[in-house]
């Protein structure tokens, strides 16, 4: 059970990303195991699915809702790191951003949630556990007000 | 019935001899009575016969002493009118003098309250102009310390709105320094963003956020 999910979240950093394979697998393996009306897969999707299909294999009619509840209950209690961008994110930069986390805090669980602030201007803010710290350019300005102001007031004069 | 015939008879005989003996009795009262009465009279009449004697000799003498004092009174009233004459003329006399004395001594009086109103008059108003000056004198010292007073307060508050207007001032300008420094601040995190937005490439952004999370790890945020 955990082997599959590691083996998951191998390639998947993001919150979203998860919810999305999560739902994929599920759809793929009833509409394997059961039969059903084919859903439309991404060519990513269907990139990951094989890349995952050795796994698939664990699964039976039998016990497949029984991994699927227990890999949504596990993925639901994964260490979430919310992350706040001065930078809209895409994929490729989630996937930078939250591979440097997993290897920075030696957690390869570790799920990341990308958020956009451009008041931040450069840096990031993060909330681990529901507390919020900001380590953003904006932060240190305020830090160096006066120093900035007195700098300022020097150029002016 | 004879019984009660005879006790009435008994009754009846004893009333007519209790009125006999009654009627007899009267009969004796009354003329010894009338008896009294008669000598009294007759000593009435001699007592008043001597009663209208003795009156009539009182009634001469007193006629006679009542001329005699008639007499008498005309003599002392004409003499007692020549004596009272005299003496009203002594007394009138001596009233014109007394008069006469009061209306010197009076007008020496008014004379010398003249004199003396004169001298009282000039100490008055040597008093009065001593007190109009010390008077004077006072009102202008005090005067002259209320104004120093005035003066001296009117500074103060002066002295004190002053300082109150300056701390005013400078808490009004270390407001305003305060909102032109936080627009500063805000105008160049603005121009920052700006610029860096356009500058700074996407790998210097997750230099910038690597940083950041070596950061976080150092300060043991997430463990």
């Amino acid at each position: 059970m955990n082997n599959i999910l590691a083996i998951i979240l191998k390639d998947t950093f993001t919150e979203l990303q998860l919810k999305h394979r999560l739902k994929v697998l599920k759809s793929h393996l009833l509409k394997a195991l059961f039969g059903g009306k084919e859903q439309f897969l991404s060519r990513e999707d269907l990139n990951w699915l094989s890349s995952v299909s050795q796994t698939l294999q664990t699964f039976h009619k039998d016990n497949v809702y029984q991994i699927l509840e227990e890999l949504e209950s596990q993925s639901s209690q994964l260490p979430l790191l919310t992350i706040y961008l001065p930078v809209a994110s895409t994929d490729n930069i989630c996937l930078q951003i939250a591979s440097m986390a997993r290897k920075t805090f030696q957690n390869p669980k570790i799920i990341l949630s990308a958020k956009y602030d451009p008041n931040l201007i450069a840096g990031c803010a993060l909330v681990w556990k529901g507390v919020y710290r900001d380590y953003s350019l904006r932060v240190k300005i305020e830090e160096k007000k006066e120093e900035l102001l007195g700098n300022f007031k020097k150029f002016l004069k | 019935m004879e019984i009660i015939n005879l006790i009435l008879v008994i009754i009846i005989i004893l009333a007519l001899f209790a009125y006999l003996r009654e009627y007899i009795l009267r009969q004796k009262l009354q003329k010894t009575g009338d008896k009294l009465l008669n000598d009294l009279k007759e000593k009435g009449w001699e007592t008043l016969h001597q009663s209208i004697t003795r009156s009539q000799d009182m009634l001469g003498q007193a006629e006679l002493e009542g001329i005699k004092v008639v007499a008498s009174s005309r003599f002392n009233t004409q003499r007692m009118e020549e004596r009272y004459g005299e003496e009203l003329a002594e007394i009138v006399r001596q009233a014109q003098q007394a008069i006469n004395n009061s209306q010197t001594q009076f007008a020496a009086f008014i004379n010398n309250l003249g004199q003396e109103a004169q001298s009282a008059r000039g100490v008055s108003e040597k008093a009065t102009q001593e007190r109009i000056n010390k008077l004077f004198g006072n009102l202008e010292e005090r005067l002259s310390d209320f104004l120093v007073e005035t003066s001296q307060k009117t500074q103060a508050s002066i002295e004190l709105e002053l300082r109150a207007a300056r701390a005013l001032i400078d808490t009004y300008k270390q407001g305003q320094l305060k909102l032109i420094d936080e627009n500063i601040l805000a105008m160049m995190e603005q121009t920052l963003a700006t610029v860096l937005n356009k500058k700074l490439s996407l790998a210097d952004h997750l230099d910038l956020i690597y940083e950041a999370l070596e950061k976080a790890k150092a300060e043991k945020f997430i463990v």
